[in-house]
């Protein structure tokens, strides 16, 4: 390798080819996905997220939930992922076209959330999130600092949370969640893949990828 | 030009024109390295234990987990390898062109603004500016100050690579080159596509997925093979073997290394055919690493201590690769995937692989750098080995902890508080070996410190002297 010019050529070349074969070619593959437009029910899918789930978006982001959580349900034949009930179908790329920064992760240390808010039979409300929020639960640690202790003057506010043993407030103090809390719980309740896109299913008779 | 020789004292007398324009700009470079690994040892630390007792330390916002592993991460990244890589090619390639380090007030410039922008970055880091892509944990306006002091920096490597006297490239060199030529369009290709117009839905986990593979086979893994290259051979006394081979390695690792990005996407909502690709990349890079391996071998047969850094990091660089190439298969990947035992993958590579070899050039560099040899020993010896028997602990006990989580993952009946129990004592035996890692760190730190004090107090008076002869 003595040509200095062809060597820099090489260089620029090998980044150049895996710039174009990954990035550029599936940019032009699904780079302008539209919304899914349902005749039956005359709506677009996915949802835009509302302004306080946006909002929560920011908050899931900056507190790195997504060092411990995924938001995409595997093809079948990975895992346990559906049999778990995070999602009746695996997740597409549609699902994402609305989200500003998608979160998707890489490490299960807690559970999956593409579908959290709209898991069968029964998806956890505002009042379960917060006080998981709150307390913690296995190796999720709690997140105290989301919330502020308040003196309780004149009547006792109604967002404050109903916490029993050890956790309850002082007599006379309730613990109400901050605005942040709320909109991460309202970005939480906004998780939901309910939809199924012709996509979503592979085709039928086909085994899953993962299977042998 | 032969250096065989390992007593100290020859070793301090090692001098080429390198040294008189680059050693202060250099051993900034190296210092601020050593500090930096000590700090993300302490944030690997706090983060290895949270994984184990996730109430520690959890009602201080700045240090939850996912803030912690971004600073911890990016510390090590940028502040350990960018600033030790880079100090140390530009001298292999300033000794290499036998000329003078030119630009070395750009050096010291651009490092000086590059440790700033590593120190921001943490900082927003802690306030909570994530951007949730591994390996690319840069808030949005540390990007072009990085960019920028880079430049500063690589222009010394590119001016010696430029005025070299003999046409004839070596394998340290073209690593190097790679290394200091790809980085910036790595970075701004990231910053353009993920933080100035971000593309839509999950390209942008594409494009970090090819930032961070690319990162790791354009930049990081050049950088640490430039080391190597260049001081096994001197360190050894003996012709690297089946040198005709290493271009072939060379390229392999260049043209391959980017498209392997995507094989952590296995089974996600992205086009299946960008993760086949991936896989099929992945086991052709198996090439590289025998190449490395068979060009590289004799660092094995041991000879200083510097070299045993070197024949860990051999080992480690050349086992990361195959590991990945078999854990890239779908049926692996399917258990492995989301689970602790990436966090293993990683530290093989990062740490058991580029880190050693980077330790044996420094402890090679700093005495030639200096002119003095290292204050301890001792020290050295005591870094080797619990440096090897952090690697083996930490990246054992955290692959048995993937397994594991996978193997559980994969039954849908067994709930995460269940999951959380049974990876308990592998991770507190984890979090045992991050501690090791740790103190290894800091004995480098203490005796890069007394290596470098004590010798300015020695040598001010008589250095003067030489200068005025």
């Amino acid at each position: 390798m003595k040509n200095g010019s062809l060597f820099f050529l090489g260089l620029f070349a090998a980044l150049g080819l895996a710039w174009v074969g990954i990035v550029v070619s599936s940019n032009a593959q699904i780079g302008s996905l539209a919304g899914y437009y349902d005749d039956t029910d005359s709506t677009s899918y996915p949802a835009r997220p509302s302004g306080l789930a946006a909002q929560g978006a920011l908050v899931y982001k900056d507190l790195g939930c997504a060092s411990c959580h995924t938001q995409q349900v595997r093809r079948p034949g990975f895992g346990s992922d559906q049999d778990r009930g995070w999602g009746e179908r695996q997740s597409v790329a549609r699902d994402y076209i609305y989200q500003t920064s998608v979160q998707l992760g890489e490490s299960r240390i807690g559970q999956d959330l593409t579908n959290l808010a709209g898991r069968k039979p029964s998806a956890p409300d505002q009042d379960d999130l917060l006080h998981m929020l709150y307390q913690g639960q296995g190796a999720m640690p709690s997140y105290q600092f989301l919330f502020e202790t308040h003196k309780i003057q004149g009547e006792a506010s109604s967002e404050a949370l109903k916490l029993t043993g050890k956790q309850k407030p002082q007599s006379g103090f309730e613990i109400i969640p901050t605005t942040r809390a709320k909109e991460l719980v309202a970005y939480l309740l906004s998780l939901n893949t309910t939809y199924d896109y012709p996509e979503a299913h592979p085709v039928a008779g086909a085994k899953g990828e993962g299977e042998k | 030009m032969t250096h065989a020789s390992t007593s100290p004292s020859a070793d301090s007398a090692d001098q080429t024109p390198a040294e008189s324009t680059g050693r202060y700009p250099l051993l900034y470079l190296l210092g601020s390295s050593v500090l930096w690994l000590v700090v993300s040892g302490v944030f690997a630390l706090i983060t290895s234990i949270q994984l184990h007792t996730p109430s520690f330390l959890a009602e201080c916002p700045v240090l939850s987990y996912g803030r912690v592993r971004a600073m911890a991460e990016t510390s090590f990244i940028y502040g350990w390898i960018g600033n030790v890589g880079l100090g140390l090619a530009l001298w292999i390639l300033a000794r290499l062109s036998g000329e003078k380090l030119r630009g070395a007030n750009w050096v010291f410039v651009g490092a000086l603004f590059w440790n700033l922008a590593v120190t921001v970055a943490l900082g927003g880091l802690a306030l909570g500016d994530l951007t949730s892509i591994s390996m690319y944990q840069l808030p949005s306006y540390v990007q072009p100050l990085l960019f920028c002091s880079y430049g500063g920096i690589a222009v010394a490597g590119l001016l010696s690579w430029t005025g070299r006297r003999r046409e004839m490239m070596f394998a340290s060199q073209w690593y190097a080159i790679a290394a200091l030529f790809l980085f910036p369009w790595l970075l701004s290709i990231a910053y353009v596509m993920l933080e100035c117009s971000p593309v839509r839905g999950v390209l942008q986990a594409v494009v970090g997925g090819w930032y961070a593979q690319g990162l790791w086979t354009l930049w990081i893994a050049p950088l640490a093979l430039t080391a190597a290259y260049y001081v096994v051979p001197r360190m050894s006394g003996k012709v690297i073997p089946a040198y005709d081979s290493a271009a072939l390695g060379f390229w392999t690792l260049l043209v391959v290394g980017g498209w392997t990005g995507a094989r952590h996407l296995i089974g996600g909502p992205i086009p299946a055919w960008i993760s086949s690709v991936a896989i099929v990349m992945t086991v052709t890079l198996v090439f590289h690493y025998i190449v490395v391996f068979l060009n590289l071998r004799m660092a094995l047969k041991g000879g200083s201590l510097s070299l045993g850094f070197v024949a860990i990091g051999l080992i480690c660089y050349v086992a990361g690769g195959f590991v990945d190439a078999l854990t890239s298969m779908r049926a692996y990947a399917a258990i492995t995937q989301f689970t602790v035992y990436e966090d293993a993958q990683k530290l093989l590579a990062l740490y058991g692989g580029a880190s050693m070899m980077f330790f044996g050039a420094l402890y090679f560099a700093l005495p030639r750098l200096k002119g003095a040899a290292w204050s301890s020993g001792a020290l050295i010896k005591g870094q080797l080995i619990l440096s090897a028997v952090g690697i083996l602990v930490t990246v054992l006990s955290l692959a048995a902890a993937g397994l594991v989580q996978g193997n559980a993952l994969a039954d849908a009946k067994v709930n995460f508080s269940d999951i959380a129990v049974q990876m308990r004592p592998y991770l507190l035996v984890a979090s045992a070996g991050q501690f090791i890692i740790l103190t290894s760190s800091l004995l480098l730190a203490v005796n890069f410190l007394k290596t470098v004090i004590t010798c300015c107090c020695k040598s001010d008076s008589s250095k003067e002297g030489a200068l005025a002869s």
